[in-house]
């Protein structure tokens, strides 16, 4: 097993800058949704209905956040923010958890929802300080022929359990057993992600950022670069590269 | 020996039970053979009795150290066994280690205090014993222990001194 | 029968008639100079605890009634429904459930404060009603046991909070607050129910000699065997005095540990270091005020429960009520000022929504009932013994702490860091839930009374046979004797 090396002061700790992260490009983000649909898909999220959604009860991993300046129709600067689980190195949502269901995966650097040991206590979803995390509140349906649409790589959660965005780790895993039934290591751009891969404007970019040479490492290193709610230090491996500024709206 | 016959006087109040005490000692009759049942905790110096022992503090103690140990256990011998990382805390964590300790602590103190009474007192306890119902309307009996010949000595002594009534203690179920 | 060998009237010497009534005045003022032969306090506890009337059952019928339908039955259908009939989403993850977790292990505060910290200070007017405090630990501690099974998704999984060996060598989390509430509040559970029952072995003995039929093998099982030998008194009164003692830390640390699922939070408006205090008054604050109004019921409603409870101890608790509520302003205050003067952005947006948001008149009920109120009123004598006064006093206070509670939890957790997320509570399921742990707590309590002996009949003569009264020059004054 490996090392736990987290030093009893914080302020000792040799941080690292993850090894699975994402960087969404702010300024091509066309705030299309794809990436939302493309999750839900993927993992086997359940339609809530629109009572529920409206009051906050929507099951999306990824939420797009518009943001604009001004009054219609005089708006500029509109501006789309696909918000996931940050997989934060530092994160608040797993010391809360009574059971161990929300814990740290050293192997991977990723935030792991357990759902199998999740009792519902929610902590979890109110410490998160990006609100990413969402909770089953019933057993929703899936009318026919949805239940042919699932994915057989993930869970299908019951009512009273916590889940979240995992990077896809389903897609994780098999990238990795295929690259160790090959005898090579994973290629950077050979993982991607469901909200990546149906991206039409390429706005996420997801790879090894423990690799300097991967796109996601480049891309982070960017000077447009900045980090959610960087002074919180929960240590996001998401990078937000922020848009040019634009003069007024384009088109 | 001969066989020992038990004496139950009854005394309405403090005063002449504390002074039938003085003068059971005068009598011969040691410590050990006298036992004061009443309605209220009459303390040790109230009645000129020595003091009686008890195995509660002990075992408080006891229980609080066996508290301490659960407690370190669940704070430091768990995460040593089943380590998890979570949240970029340290896997024995300062602060709520202490908290966990504190609790089983006292959980082990109070538990095993509550037990000590059980232990010490021997209950629960159903069989007959030597008991009037008025002890509980506060009257305070005197159980005395001692042999046949003195039994009338003592009962004279106590009815001078004012007990309600003096006679063969019965082993009655409660 | 208690020794008062100068107060006894025949006793005195022919003196003033004023001394004369000053001193009848002081009898019937205090429950402690106002001895009756023991034989004669029991028969009263024992005339008070069997006799019931038809009005106490009709009560108990409705009470069983609103039981069933509200706590039972929907929490039934919560179970087998999910979460998503009560009222919490996406951002409130916790709503009227936490609040009353928190709220009755509030309430549960008072029975230790009463019995053990009054006892540590050797307030002897807390003599005869102990016990009827304490149950309302042990009942309050069960309401907010049931509330927290109430909030969990998967409450047929609940024993995973327990530490126990497995086979899949999970443990709980103690990183965790919950893991915390856990421990503490098993706990406090179990320490506030032994030190219940340790004092009420004596009344049970006194039970077991005075009744028959099914109490009588009732209060022979509990009763244990006790006689009260030298023995027997001298473990009991350590253990006593030891729990007195022990629960004190116990009781903070409870509370305080509550106060940390939300401290320990990085949420706007949670993370405040001062929550540990607050939330330890504010649990005094609810709970005495608590026990005044059960007081006055049990005392208005029982029989021969006016010689026990007199004017003199609502007075007492009148003072203690103003005295807690000018400590809670006080951390109140502390709590709020470094809000408003530092917080950052999401602070103030907090602050502006308590005040003036759609439930703010919630957060000016809360500062009204709770300090106004009790300034305005509780400073008068008058009106401290005035159980009308004071029932309604406390029930304010009580309403007021509920708000407080309610504007800790689902208020707050409506403002986050992320604007898009902000939604508001809609409590639905939880108001019959709620209802039915207010009806289960009074039913409980209600029952409980038939049975056990609610005033701790050995207390209260050893604390008369305590005071004694004495002349002081010309004044006669109350002596009271330490009998540790």
């Amino acid at each position: 097993m490996a090392k736990h090396n987290i030093p009893e002061v914080k302020a000792n700790w040799d941080i690292t800058p993850g090894i699975w992260g994402m960087s969404i490009d702010m300024d091509v983000c066309t705030g299309c949704q794809a990436c939302v649909a493309a999750c839900a898909m993927e993992n086997n999220i359940t339609f809530v209905g629109e009572t529920d959604s409206g009051y906050g009860r929507a099951m999306h991993w990824i939420r797009i956040e518009h943001t604009w300046e001004g009054e219609y129709p005089d708006v500029a600067a509109t501006s789309f923010q696909p918000v996931l689980c940050q997989q934060c190195g530092n994160a608040p949502c797993e010391p809360v958890c009574p059971v161990f269901a929300s814990v740290h995966s050293q192997s991977e650097d990723l935030n792991l929802q357990v759902y199998n040991r999740c009792v519902g206590t929610r902590y979890c979803a109110n410490n998160c300080p990006y609100q990413v995390r969402v909770f089953n509140f019933r057993d929703y349906d899936r009318p026919e022929p949805l239940p042919n649409q699932l994915n057989p790589d993930v869970t299908v959660r019951r009512r009273g359990i916590m889940e979240k965005c995992t990077f896809c780790i389903q897609r994780i895993h098999k990238g990795q057993d295929l690259a160790e039934s090959e005898g090579r290591d994973v290629r950077d751009g050979e993982v991607v992600p469901a909200c990546a891969q149906a991206c039409p404007a390429d706005a996420i970019v997801f790879g090894r950022l423990d690799d300097p040479e991967s796109r996601v490492s480049i891309m982070a290193k960017n000077g447009r670069g900045v980090k959610l709610l960087e002074d919180l230090d929960t240590l996001p491996r998401v990078t937000y590269l922020q848009e040019e500024k634009t003069h007024g709206r384009t088109g | 020996m001969s066989d020992k016959t038990m004496l139950l006087a009854l005394f309405p109040d403090l005063d002449p039970a504390a002074h039938a005490v003085e003068r059971l000692r005068e009598m011969g009759v040691t410590d050990d053979h006298v036992n004061i049942i009443s309605g209220i905790p009459v303390t040790d110096a109230m009645l000129g009795r020595p003091k009686q022992p008890s195995n509660v503090p002990s075992l408080a103690l006891a229980g609080a150290f066996g508290g301490a140990c659960l407690g370190a256990f669940l704070a430091f011998g768990v995460p040593n066994l089943y380590p998890l990382d979570v949240g970029g805390q340290p896997l024995f964590p300062g602060p709520p280690s202490i908290v966990v300790m504190f609790e089983m602590t006292m959980l082990g103190m109070l538990i095993s205090t509550f037990l000590g009474v059980f232990l010490d007192s021997r209950f629960p306890s159903y069989t007959p014993k030597e008991y009037v119902a008025e002890i509980s309307d506060g009257k305070i009996a005197i159980l005395i222990e001692c042999q046949p010949e003195e039994e009338a000595d003592i009962e004279t002594a106590m009815t001078k001194l004012g007990a309600e009534s003096v006679k063969h203690a019965e082993a009655q179920t409660l | 029968m208690a020794v008062l060998a100068n107060s006894a009237p025949h006793a005195q010497p022919h003196s003033h008639p004023t001394e004369q009534d000053h001193e009848a005045h002081l009898r019937e003022e205090h429950l402690m100079l106002d001895p009756r032969p023991r034989g004669e306090m029991n028969a009263m506890v024992m005339e008070s605890m069997q006799t019931t009337s038809w009005k106490f059952w009709v009560v108990t019928a409705i009470l069983v009634v609103v039981v069933a339908v509200c706590l039972v039955y929907y929490w039934g259908l919560m179970i087998s429904v999910g979460l998503g009939i009560a009222g919490v989403n996406r951002p409130i993850y916790w709503g009227i459930f936490l609040v009353n977790t928190v709220f009755w292990i509030g309430i549960s505060h008072a029975g230790t404060f009463v019995s053990a910290l009054l006892r540590v200070f050797k307030a002897e007017f807390r003599r005869p009603f102990t016990r009827a405090a304490e149950l309302m630990t042990t009942f309050g501690l069960v309401q907010a046991g049931l509330s927290i099974f109430m909030h969990m998704g998967r409450v047929w999984l609940a024993y995973w909070l327990f530490p126990y060996p497995n086979e899949r060598g999970l443990w709980p989390n103690f990183h965790s607050p919950l893991s915390w509430d856990f421990l503490a509040i098993n706990t406090y559970l179990l320490s506030s129910t032994m030190y219940l029952f340790l004092p009420l072995i004596p009344d049970l003995a006194m039970a077991r000699d005075r009744s028959t039929g099914w109490r009588k093998v009732l209060y022979r099982v509990l009763a244990l065997g006790f006689r009260g030998t030298e023995g027997e008194w001298t473990h009991l009164r350590f253990a006593m005095n030891l729990f007195a003692f022990a629960i004190l830390p116990v009781m903070f640390s409870v509370h305080t540990i509550v106060s940390w699922d939300f401290a320990a939070a990085m949420r706007p408006g949670w993370s405040s270091t001062i929550f540990g205090p607050y939330f330890v008054i504010g649990a005094l604050q609810s709970g005495l005020s608590a026990v005044a109004m059960v007081l006055i019921v049990v005392r208005g409603t029982m029989k021969n429960m006016k010689y026990f409870i007199r004017p003199e101890h609502l007075d007492a608790l009148g003072k203690l009520m103003l005295i807690i509520s000018m400590a809670w302003a006080y951390f109140f205050f502390n709590d709020y000022m470094v809000q408003w003067y530092n917080g950052d952005k999401w602070t103030d947006i907090l602050l502006r929504f308590h005040e003036e948001g759609p439930l703010g008149w919630m957060w000016y009920a809360m500062l009204f009932f709770n300090i106004v109120v009790p300034w305005l009123v509780l400073w008068n004598k008058n009106f401290r013994r005035n159980p009308t006064i004071l029932f309604i006093v406390g029930f304010l206070v009580n309403v007021a702490m509920w708000f407080e509670r309610y504007i800790i939890i689902p208020t707050s957790l409506s403002i986050n860091r992320f604007p898009f997320t902000y939604q508001f509570y809609k409590p639905n399921v939880e108001i019959p839930l709620s209802i039915g742990t207010v009806a289960l707590f009074v039913l409980l309590y209600m029952l409980a009374s038939r049975i056990i002996p609610l005033v701790p009949v050995w207390e209260v003569q050893e604390g008369q046979m305590a005071h004694s009264l004495r002349k002081y020059g010309k004044e006669t004054v109350v002596t009271v004797r330490d009998l540790d």
